[in-house]
C-alpha cells in the first residue's frame, strides 16, 4: 500500500482580489523505499504539493492520506503529532539551529520527549552520513554539504515514513548535491522509507526511482 | 536551549537585563528610601511619639488641670507614668550681668521628662533645680551654685541636654513643683506610655472619660494628632511607589519589546522547529522560560545593585547603613525580584503565543 497519497488535491491562495490556484487536482502516491524526485518550472505549485503531504498546509479540496489514514481533516496538534513522528524534512537552506551542535540539532526534534534518549541514534546517523568526528562542531562549523547531511539525519531522527525534500541541492555546488542525493537514496534503502524530492537539477533526476513534473498546478506524465 | 538562546545575542539579552535591572533598582531603592525616611522620622519624633498631653480643655471652669483631674488621671493610666507639671517663665539674671530667658517647669518626676549630660534627674525633685545645658552655660553656671526663683533658692543639681532635633528655643529651668505653688492648677500633664500606640489608647481612654461632644474639659493630645508626620510619610512613600511603579511598567514595555524582537527574529528557526514536530505547548514554553531566565538574571543583578543603593541610602538619610538589613527593607528587594520574573513572564506571553501560532508555512518562507 502507498504510505502517501493525494486524491484530487486543490489548494486556492486569495489574497485581496487575486485568486491563484496553485494546485488544481493533484493525484499522486508514493511507496516505502521509492525516491520520487518533483520537477517543473517556476512557480508550478511543487512546494505547495510537498506542503500538503508534510502536513504543513492543508488543501482547499481533495484528500491526504499517510499510510491509508485520512489526514485531511487532522487538527493542527494532530498534524504536529504525525510530523513529528512519520514525516522528516529537509530544506534547501538546511535551518539548523545555529546555537546547537550537530548532535544537538540531530536531536532537535525529539529534544523535548523526555521519554526517549535518541543521542545513540543521533549518532549513529550521523556516522552513517560521513560525519562521525564532527559530532560537537555547530552549523557554522560545518560546510554546506555537511550541514546537509546534519538536516537528513536530523529529518531521520524519529523514524519517519517519508522524507520531504524541497530542493535539497538547491545551495550546493553539483558535485556536492550529488553525493547528498546519492546519501539520501542509500539511506532510503537502508530505513524503507519513501522520499518525496523536489529539485530543478535536471541532471539529479538520475538518482530517483520515478520523476513527476508538475507544470501549472498540474501533473503531466 | 532557552539559555543558549539568550546567549546568542548577547547585547540583546544585556540590554534587555538592564531595563529590567533599572526597573528592579528604582522599585528596590524608592522603597528602601522610604523605609530610611520613616525609620528616621520615627527616631527623631521618638520622644514625643509615646507621650500623651493633657491640659486644660475649651469648657473647663478652671485654667488648669486640678489635683482632683490628676487623680483621676492616674486612677485611669495605670500601665503609664502620669506627670503633671506646672509652668511659667522668667528672667534669670548672672552675677555677671548676663540674663537668659527660660520657662520655669516645676514636676516632681523630674527624671521621667529630662535628659542631663551632668548630674542625675532626681526621681523625685524636691530642692534642687535642672537647668538647660546651654543657659547655664551663658549664665556661667556650674553645679552647685545657687539659682533664685521667686524668692527662693534652689541648688543647680544637673544640666538638661539641650534639645538638637526640635530646637524649641530658649532654656529650661525645672524645680520642685512647689516653688510654684501659688498657681494653683498643673498647666500639662504628660503621660509617658510604653509606645506610641499604649499613647493613642491611653489618649482615647482619657478622652472618654472627661469629655463629651460638646463639653470638653480636658484638651487630650497625642502624637496622632499632634504632627500629621504619620500622613505625610504615606503620601511620601506612596509617591515614591509611583515612580517605582512607573518604571515598572517602562521595564516590562522593553521586555516585551526585546521579546518580540527575538521572536520576530527567529521566525523562521521558529518555523523549523514547529516543522519537524515541536508542539505548539513546546515552543510556547521554550520562550516563555527564556523570558522568565532573562527576569531573573535581570532581576538577580539588580537586586545586588539595589542593595548597594540601598545601604547608600541609610548611610545619607539615617546615617547607619545596617538599618539596610532589616526586613522592612530587604522586602523590597523580594518585591523587586518577584516583579523583575513575574513582568518577564507576562511580557513573553503575547510574543510567545505570536510565535507558537505562527504558520510554519509562512514562517519558513520567512
Ligand atoms: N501563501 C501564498 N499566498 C499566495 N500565493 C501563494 C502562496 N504560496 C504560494 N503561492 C503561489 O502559488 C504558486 C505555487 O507556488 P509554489 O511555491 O508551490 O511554487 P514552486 O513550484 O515551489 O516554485 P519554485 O520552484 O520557485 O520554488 C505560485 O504562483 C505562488 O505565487
Ligand atoms: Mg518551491
Amino acid at each position: 500500500m502507498s504510505v502517501v497519497e493525494l486524491h484530487d488535491v486543490v489548494k486556492r491562495y486569495e489574497s485581496g482580489a487575486e485568486i491563484i490556484d496553485a494546485l488544481k487536482g493533484v493525484d499522486f502516491s508514493a511507496d516505502r523505499g521509492e525516491m520520487v524526485t518533483v520537477t517543473g518550472p517556476s512557480g508550478s505549485g511543487k512546494s505547495t504539493m510537498l506542503n500538503m503531504i508534510g502536513l504543513l498546509d492543508t488543501p482547499t479540496a481533495g484528500v491526504v492520506c499517510l499510510d491509508g489514514r485520512h489526514v485531511t481533516d487532522f487538527s493542527e496538534d494532530e498534524r504536529t503529532e504525525e510530523r513529528r513522528s512519520e514525516l522528516g524534512f529537509v530544506f534547501q537552506d538546511f535551518h539548523l539551529l545555529p546555537m546547537l551542535t550537530a548532535v544537538e540539532n540531530v536531536e532537535l526534534p525529539s529534544m523535548w520527549d523526555t521519554s526517549v534518549d535518541r543521542r545513540d541514534r543521533a549518532i549513529d546517523l550521523l556516522r552513517r552520513v560521513g560525519l562521525g568526528d564532527r559530532l560537537t562542531h555547530t552549523p557554522d562549523e560545518l560546510s554546506g554539504g555537511q550541514k546537509q547531511r546534519v538536516a537528513i539525519a536530523r529529518s531521520l531522527i524519529n523514524e519517519p515514513d517519508i522524507l520531504l525534500a524541497d530542493e535539497p541541492t538547491g545551495n550546493l555546488d553539483q558535485d556536492t548535491g550529488a553525493t547528498i542525493l546519492d546519501e539520501m537514496s542509500r539511506l532510503k534503502d537502508e530505513e524503507n522509507i519513501a522520499i518525496i524530492a523536489i529539485t530543478h537539477d535536471e541532471q539529479l533526476v538520475e538518482y530517483a526511482d520515478r520523476v513527476v513534473r508538475l507544470v501549472d498546478g498540474v501533473i503531466r506524465t | 536551549m532557552a539559555w543558549r538562546n539568550l546567549g546568542r545575542n548577547r547585547l540583546r539579552t544585556a540590554l534587555a537585563a538592564l531595563g529590567i535591572v533599572i526597573g528592579v533598582v528604582a522599585i528596590c531603592s524608592l522603597g528602601m528610601a522610604t523605609v530610611a525616611l520613616e525609620q528616621q522620622a520615627t527616631s527623631q519624633l521618638g520622644d514625643l511619639t509615646n507621650e500623651v498631653t493633657v491640659s486644660a480643655g475649651a469648657d473647663s471652669d478652671t485654667d488648669g488641670v486640678t489635683q482632683e483631674q490628676v487623680e483621676e488621671i492616674r486612677s485611669i493610666v495605670t500601665d503609664a507614668q502620669v506627670v503633671p507639671q506646672k509652668t511659667n517663665a522668667t528672667t534669670l539674671e548672672a552675677r555677671n550681668g548676663a540674663e537668659a530667658r527660660v520657662s520655669v517647669t516645676g514636676v516632681t518626676e523630674a527624671s521621667a521628662l529630662y535628659d542631663l549630660t551632668e548630674g542625675e534627674a532626681p526621681d523625685r525633685l524636691q530642692s534642687g533645680a535642672l537647668i538647660s545645658a546651654d543657659t547655664a552655660d551663658r549664665l556661667g553656671l556650674e553645679m552647685g551654685d545657687p539659682i533664685e526663683y521667686d524668692g527662693q533658692l534652689y541648688r543647680v543639681q544637673g544640666f538638661i541636654q539641650s534639645e538638637q532635633s526640635f530646637g524649641f528655643g530658649g532654656g529650661d529651668l525645672v524645680i520642685p513643683v512647689s516653688g510654684l505653688s501659688e498657681q494653683t492648677y498643673y498647666d500639662t500633664v504628660t503621660i509617658i506610655a510604653s509606645d506610641g500606640e499604649a499613647a493613642t489608647a491611653i489618649g482615647e481612654r482619657l478622652d472618654t472619660r472627661f469629655n463629651t461632644e460638646d463639653d470638653e474639659r480636658l484638651s487630650v493630645t497625642t502624637f496622632g494628632n499632634q504632627a500629621q508626620v504619620g500622613g505625610f510619610l504615606d503620601t511620601l512613600s506612596l509617591a515614591l511607589m509611583g515612580i517605582g511603579g512607573i518604571s515598572l511598567v517602562v521595564a516590562s514595555v522593553a521586555i516585551l519589546n526585546v521579546m518580540l524582537m527575538s521572536t520576530v527574529e527567529r521566525r523562521g528557526e521558529i518555523g523549523v522547529l514547529r516543522a519537524v514536530g515541536i508542539r505548539r505547548g513546546e515552543v510556547l514554553r521554550m520562550i516563555l522560560t527564556e523570558a522568565a531566565l532573562l527576569g531573573a538574571i535581570g532581576g538577580l543583578i539588580g537586586t545586588i545593585v539595589s542593595f548597594t543603593v540601598g545601604m547608600i541610602l541609610f548611610h545619607l538619610i539615617t546615617g547607619d547603613a545596617t538599618g539596610a538589613f532589616g526586613w522592612a527593607s530587604l522586602r523590597y528587594l523580594v518585591y523587586g525580584f518577584g516583579f523583575a520574573v513575574v513582568a518577564s513572564v507576562l511580557s513573553g506571553i503575547y510574543p510567545a503565543w505570536k510565535a507558537a501560532n505562527d504558520s510554519p508555512v509562512e514562517a519558513l518562507r520567512g
